[in-house]
């Protein structure tokens, strides 16, 4: 399954639902982005134009329109190659993102803890991305943000900008589970270590392409070993971060059999086909 | 493009319906009816237990639609994490067997993003015939603004799942666990998964934020045409709702008013409903968790009662712990 299906699951609007309905943000960009990568350039600006007319007023995108506030699809929205998406929304979009935090490395919230009592761990060190504004930091939002600032930053240099993928980088980094890999941000409850996600072993993996550290050395082989598991989604996301490493075995091909259901799991999949999302 | 919608209007658009009480914020708490069955194992006897259960509940689902909501939300094969896939199937038969029009499950995973891997693991493929045509992922559906009445969490406004909300009842199948967090998981904990994950993330941090007894409460009052069954025949205990090691309760649990069929639950688990913050504020918003005004059918609580092993933390909420 590849371009055709996101050819016909394009909603009238121009962008996509995740799997039917009305559209939304996170699969608009996906789909978008494998149609330009794909040759398919009427139906890919047809996506283009519906982020370009779903971007709220003060900058930023929600994570599908009539929803009131921007969020962490942003980032995905800043992937879009800015000469498509237009400079002044691209860069608007950006400035959300260096505008943005998980609540809870914001100054009020650390002060807060330090006036109880408590120090800040290393969880509320580096300041991740939020899926939403007002609640903390975690992995899928922060390697999105991740991607698309380190993106600016090379065809932009800023320093504010390289010092927050910095900051995620580390994020990721002190989030990562004993064994290796990551899931959705939480390391232990009450003493006992999380198990790792392949989705967001991958995803995390593609954010911290070219970083050297002991976690990423784990988490690289606890991806290959969730190579295994028959899931779209998480063949996709680690084919996107084992490649960004240099770690996906050569001529890897998924499982057979897997179902690719969703316009996010179709889209992804010809993405890491055709040489990643970012 | 997303509907705005209150609450009332959800409950206007689906007309006058004889299936569960208004659950608007008022204090007085009716006398609230609870079943209590044995069930030893996940087997072909759950087909006939399930409709005994909803018979004696007199519910009437004639020509109505129905939402199967179970609790989904690991992939580990041989736990106790997830809702058994024969017990919702069991439900989804006994309510066309009740005269349903439609009956859709329904969920939203609060950790993992590819909802039907997840439930393809958890054996829903296997059990429920045509499996993806009857289910709807709440993460990823279409949304109507809701605007909670006089919360009592920092929620003011929620985007929910069409699907959920235009149910004309709504019924929560959770698994009975502890939890780190809340004490127990039940059927109010089991609304966290109505909030969509594609608006709010995975995890659905907001509402940890806005105060997770608070929020489990508040989302018990959007769905007014509610039901629990809770499924304890092989439940969770220690560490739940994830790392916790599996408890055979062997009880099957359920009624219209979700926080008496919870207080039942806690009182099964060892735990005292009265101390649960979530069970207490749903209490002074019409549910009731008092014992003396909940009847119970079936089983007594106490002939089927085996306590749960608690973290530490919440050593103080056994039974008897004064």
């Amino acid at each position: 399954m590849g371009p055709e299906f996101l050819l016909k699951k394009q909603n009238p609007d121009g962008g996509w639902a995740y799997l039917q309905g009305g559209s939304w943000t996170e699969p608009s960009v996906y789909a978008t982005l494998a149609l330009l990568a794909a040759g398919e350039a009427r139906a890919a600006r047809r996506g283009i134009d519906w982020l370009i007319a779903t971007e709220r007023p003060g900058g930023g995108w929600a994570s599908r329109p009539g929803v009131g506030e921007s969020s962490w699809v942003t980032a995905l929205a800043a992937l879009v190659p800015e000469e498509r998406l237009g400079r002044d929304a691209h860069r608007r979009a950006i400035a959300w993102l260096l505008s943005t935090r998980g609540e809870d490395t914001t100054f009020l919230y650390t002060l807060r803890l330090r006036l109880l009592g408590r120090s800040p761990s290393t969880d509320y060190v580096h300041p991740g991305w939020p899926w939403t504004k007002g609640a903390a930091a975690w992995v899928g939002p922060t390697s999105a943000a991740v991607l698309a600032l380190d993106r600016e930053s090379k065809l932009h240099p800023d320093p504010k900008v390289s010092e927050r993928v910095q900051a995620g980088r580390q994020f990721l980094l002190a989030h990562t589970c004993a064994a290796g890999g990551w899931n959705h941000g939480a390391i232990a409850a009450w003493g006992e270590n999380m198990a790792p996600y392949p989705e967001t072993t991958g995803m995390a993996l593609l954010a911290l392409r070219g970083v050297r550290a002991p976690q990423i050395d784990r988490s690289l082989a606890t991806g290959q070993k969730f190579l295994a598991t028959a899931s779209a989604d998480a063949q996709n996301w680690l084919r996107l971060g084992l490649s960004a490493h240099n770690c996906l075995p050569a001529n890897y091909q998924p499982p057979g059999g897997i179902p690719y259901r969703t316009v996010p799991e179709v889209a992804l999949n010809c993405l890491a086909a055709q040489g990643g999302l970012a | 493009m997303s509907r705005s919608l209150t609450r009332r209007q959800w409950m206007a658009g689906a007309g006058a319906l004889t299936i569960a009480g208004c659950a608007s914020r008022k204090p007085a708490a009716e006398t609230a009816e609870v079943s209590i069955v044995r069930a030893l194992a996940y087997d072909q006897r759950l087909y006939d237990t399930v409709c005994r259960m909803l018979s004696d509940q007199r519910l009437n689902v004639r020509g109505r639609n129905v939402v199967l909501k179970p609790n989904l939300v690991e992939f580990e094969p041989g736990t106790s994490i997830n809702t058994h896939p024969l017990l919702v199937h069991a439900a989804y038969e006994a309510f066309f067997a009740l005269g349903a029009a439609s009956v859709r499950i329904a969920e939203g995973p609060g950790h993992r993003r590819n909802t039907l891997d997840l439930a393809d693991a958890a054996g829903y493929f296997r059990i429920v015939p045509k499996f993806e045509e009857v289910f709807t992922d709440l993460n990823v559906d279409d949304v109507s603004r809701v605007r909670l009445v006089n919360p009592v969490s920092r929620i003011e406004k929620l985007y929910l799942p069409n699907t959920a909300l235009g149910a004309d009842l709504f019924v929560s199948m959770p698994k009975m666990k502890t939890h780190h967090w809340a004490v127990a998981t039940l059927s109010m904990k089991n609304l966290f998964g109505v909030v969509p994950g594609g608006l709010y993330g995975w995890p659905k941090n907001m509402l940890h934020w806005a105060g997770i007894d608070q929020s489990i409460a508040d989302l018990r009052t959007v769905f007014p045409r509610q039901f629990a069954l809770v499924d304890g025949i092989v439940g969770m205990q220690g560490n739940g709702p994830i790392q916790g090691t599996p408890k055979e309760a062997g009880v099957l649990v359920a009624g219209r008013d979700m926080a008496a069929v919870d207080a039942t639950c806690c009182r099964i688990m060892g735990i005292d409903a009265n101390k649960v913050a979530y069970l207490r504020l749903a209490a002074a918003d019409g549910g009731q968790i008092d014992e003396r005004f909940i009847r119970q059918t079936g089983e007594s609580i106490a002939s089927v009662a085996t306590p749960f092993n608690v973290l530490p933390y919440f050593r103080g909420y056994r039974l008897g712990a004064g």
